[in-house]
């Protein structure tokens, strides 16, 4: 197959045309609720970032080929044919101002699941040759090396190594009939190793068998943030395969929004098959073994906190309570943001935003959002559960002068474990 | 109770925020496919509008509308817009009963006669002269006329009162009739449905209070911006319609996995009303939610249509039902349509190439 091409990108939107973007676009009202629902709009005021309108390409495609109306338009020359200038004016739209954070689908009062429809058209866009740069290098990555930031296995077990050495405990590699395939995100092993080490003293802890794949220990999917499900379809088999030849029970997604739905969500779609193992995020873990008295902490944490909710965790998986829960055994001055849980607004750099350079200052805008929020509570730490909107908030706040460190919530709840005598983890 | 309040005053005495009032306001006038720059002129004629009197008269009936109207679990502007109103005589509701009951119901229409309005839930039984259903010794029949004389405007409550309802159905012993087929020279509107959506008579409440006249209707006499689309228009289970995955039994896998409920007898093409947006119990659920299909419990004659759990394509009707026949025949142009589309999407999934990180850079 050749490069890519407009007409490519034509016939593609048109392939993922069905029939519930179909009847979303028929449903819509133009009520404008998604608007005030997006960061992006809210923080620009630029009504072009208005969420339905980004998938606009998409709705005048639909409108002129399976619409008698739009074709008995387009035959009179009232509608112009989707060309070249439309994918290089929506291309900024389509990737670098949208997070596929879904609080739009959320407000939708007809029920347009409107961020679906971005991560449909990107799919057009991005065989058309109109995708970021960045996204494109991230996903050549991910395919070719297994790591959308480059990260190789060598790095992965240089950090085993740094575990075994500070703390005694393994990370075991390849261990078939584990109880969990833990999978990990790029950034978890270059910028927080912590997470991993909290793994390993959770695990033993709770006195579960765990593993980590040689093969496939990247969680991220650069093929759904990009939108070639083709790819993304290759990045989960692979996971899958591990899984499978493993024997696995669970297989874990790490604290990442977008890995945990692509692997939870889209993957059994993508590959066309029901997998024979359960998938969970790790926070999902934690209440599991919580709520069996596998965890046992000491000591409360003293700051004034908050916790961030990565949308793909609320939105898309309901998981709400579960991190709720979990601060609650390790804090006492916990308090929530205005909008949160299912409703809060994304960090800014989800859905592939934060691997695309170009989007810098809008996502930089689009903090904003967040930063009212922040401002308005005054708090002293702030608790996530995603490698993305971590360093994403890290970012932010560090441009805004403010001084608050953000933490893993896997990570701080490691810190307060009640460490058993004889059972490793000695210091 | 203080009378001479606003309604912006006593929605801020419960508590109501401006924003959430103002809310309500947008909602209404999204939900009656009014332009958003009707919302401030909503807003400003409901905070000061003065309590309108109300007439409610429940004739052959269940109960069932009163109970759905005032079914609110926590105040809400919907509840408040309620209260806002002033009731001076409702049977179900009013405090009075017996002859004061009757008192305050004259003392109401002559104060504000040629004022106030008039809702009607329950069917009038005009056989033997309507003697199967009486109050305080008056017939319905008698009481319809006497209080529609001086009404404003009449709005019909329920299936009942707008068709005939349950009363209506073959072979109608007590020869139910609905408003509209006694009264004639006033405005009547239908709010059909049994019962019908609490949101669909708050609305019709909050357009009459900001305009002083009613929506525009359809040709059944219902507000268009509520009754303007079917169920199957709007139901979330439309996508498996139209790739044709039915439920066959109310437990096969079918019926698991959500799939249209068409071939169970789901009414939803031919009803029209707002079950599938606006949902019931604060916006919960609905009845193909719940995983049974529409009964079209909001058009004339829902009793009458063959079982509930035939499915339409199966006419079970006279020959003479034009609006059934147009909708299986309109559902055919739509499945045939629909099959055109899919083919042409299936070419294109049938041509779609591989894509690999190699097709991603432009020419």
């Amino acid at each position: 197959m050749s490069s890519a091409s407009i007409e490519k990108g034509i016939r593609m939107i048109r392939e993922q045309i069905d029939a519930p973007i179909a009847s979303f676009f028929s449903s819509c009202v133009h009520c404008g609720m998604c608007a005030d629902a997006c960061h992006f709009y809210v923080q620009t005021g630029d009504p072009r970032y208005t969420p339905i309108n980004k998938v606009e390409p998409m709705r005048r495609i639909w409108e002129q080929e399976y619409t008698l109306w739009g074709r008995i338009k387009a035959t009179l020359g009232l509608s112009r044919k989707v060309n070249a200038q439309d994918f290089e004016a929506w291309e900024e739209l389509v990737y670098d101002g949208c997070s596929l954070c879904g609080r739009c689908s959320l407000v939708c009062p007809v029920g347009n699941d409107i961020s679906d429809m971005i991560r449909k058209i990107r799919e057009g866009f991005a065989v058309a040759g109109h995708a970021p740069e960045g996204l494109v290098g991230a996903t050549r990555r991910a395919v070719e090396i297994g790591s959308p930031m480059g990260v190789r296995l060598s790095a992965l077990e240089a950090q085993i190594r740094h575990l075994k050495h500070d703390t005694g405990l393994d990370a075991p590699l390849d261990q078939a009939g584990a109880d969990y395939l833990v999978l990990l995100s790029s950034m978890e092993i270059m910028n927080f190793p912590e997470y991993l080490e909290a793994i390993a003293r959770i695990m033993q802890q709770a006195g579960k068998t765990w593993t980590i794949s040689s093969r496939a220990f990247e969680a991220t999917n650069s093929g759904v943030q990009i939108g070639v499900s083709d790819i993304a379809a290759e990045l989960v088999q692979r996971v899958v395969d591990a899984a499978e030849e493993l024997g696995v029970k669970t297989v874990i997604s790490p604290e990442c929004g977008h890995a945990y739905t692509a692997i939870r969500f889209e993957g059994p779609n993508l590959i066309g098959r029901p997998y024979n193992f359960r998938v969970q995020h790790i926070l999902e873990v934690l209440e599991e073994f919580r709520q069996q008295g596998l965890l046992k902490t000491k000591g409360k944490e003293t700051d004034r906190m908050t916790f961030h909710d990565p949308c793909q965790l609320v939105r898309k998986g309901g998981v709400i309570e579960a991190p709720r829960n979990l601060l609650g055994m390790v804090t006492d001055s916990f308090v929530e943001m205005r909008d949160h849980a299912e409703m809060n607004w994304c960090c800014g750099g989800g859905g592939g935003v934060s691997a695309n350079e170009r989007a810098d200052e809008l996502k930089s805008k689009a903090f904003n959002q967040k930063k009212s929020q922040l401002d308005e509570l005054g708090v002293d730490t702030l608790v996530t559960a995603c490698a993305n909107c971590r360093i994403t908030l890290e970012e932010g706040l560090e441009r805004n002068d403010m001084d608050i460190p953000v933490i893993g919530l896997t990570e701080m709840l490691a810190d307060h474990l009640v460490e058993e005598p004889g059972k490793g983890g000695e210091t | 109770m203080k009378d001479d309040q606003t309604l912006g005053e006593r929605l801020r005495e419960s508590g109501i925020s401006r924003r959430g009032f103002l809310k309500f306001c947008a909602t209404t006038a999204s939900m009656m496919a009014l332009p958003p720059s009707m919302v401030p002129a909503i807003a400003a004629a409901l905070e000061t509008a003065r309590r309108p009197s109300v007439i409610w008269l429940s004739f052959q009936e269940c109960t069932g509308c009163t109970e759905s109207l005032t079914r609110s679990h926590a105040p809400t502007v919907e509840g408040l817009i309620f209260d806002h109103i002033s009731l001076d005589y409702h049977h179900t509701l009013q405090a009075a009963s017996g002859e004061a009951a009757e008192e305050a119901r004259r003392i109401a229409m002559e104060e504000n006669h040629g004022n106030y309005l008039l809702i009607v839930d329950g069917s009038i039984p005009q056989k033997d002269g309507g003697v199967y259903s009486t109050i305080a010794g008056i017939t319905n029949l008698a009481m319809l006329e006497e209080v529609a004389e001086g009404a404003a405007a009449i709005v019909a409550i329920g299936t009942c009162a707008a068709y005939g309802g349950l009363p209506h159905a073959n072979p109608n012993p007590t020869g139910a009739a609905s408003v509209s087929d006694i009264i004639s020279g006033k405005p009547i509107l239908n709010v059909s449905g049994c019962p019908p959506i609490p949101t669909v008579i708050t609305g019709v409440l909050a357009h009459y209070l900001t305009f002083g006249t009613l929506p525009e209707l359809d040709h059944l006499g219902r507000p268009k911006a509520f009754f303007g689309n079917s169920i199957h228009d709007r139901c979330y289970r439309r996508p498996f319609y139209e790739r044709g995955q039915f439920a066959e039994t109310f437990d096969d896998e079918g019926a698991r996995k959500g799939w249209c409920l068409f071939k169970l007898g789901c009414k939803g093409p031919t009803t029209y009303n707002a079950c599938a947006t606006e949902k019931w119990n604060q916006h919960t659920s609905f009845p193909i939610q719940a995983g049974h299909g529409c009964i079209g419990c909001s058009e004339p004659d829902f009793w009458d249509r063959g079982g509930f759990y035939d499915a339409l394509s199966v006419p079970t009707d006279d020959a003479g039902n034009i609006l059934l026949g147009a909708a299986v025949a309109g559902a055919a142009a739509g499945a045939a349509v629909g099959l055109m589309n899919r083919k042409k999407q299936n070419t294109d999934t049938r041509a779609h190439e591989k894509v690999t990180v190699d097709d991603l850079n432009g020419d």
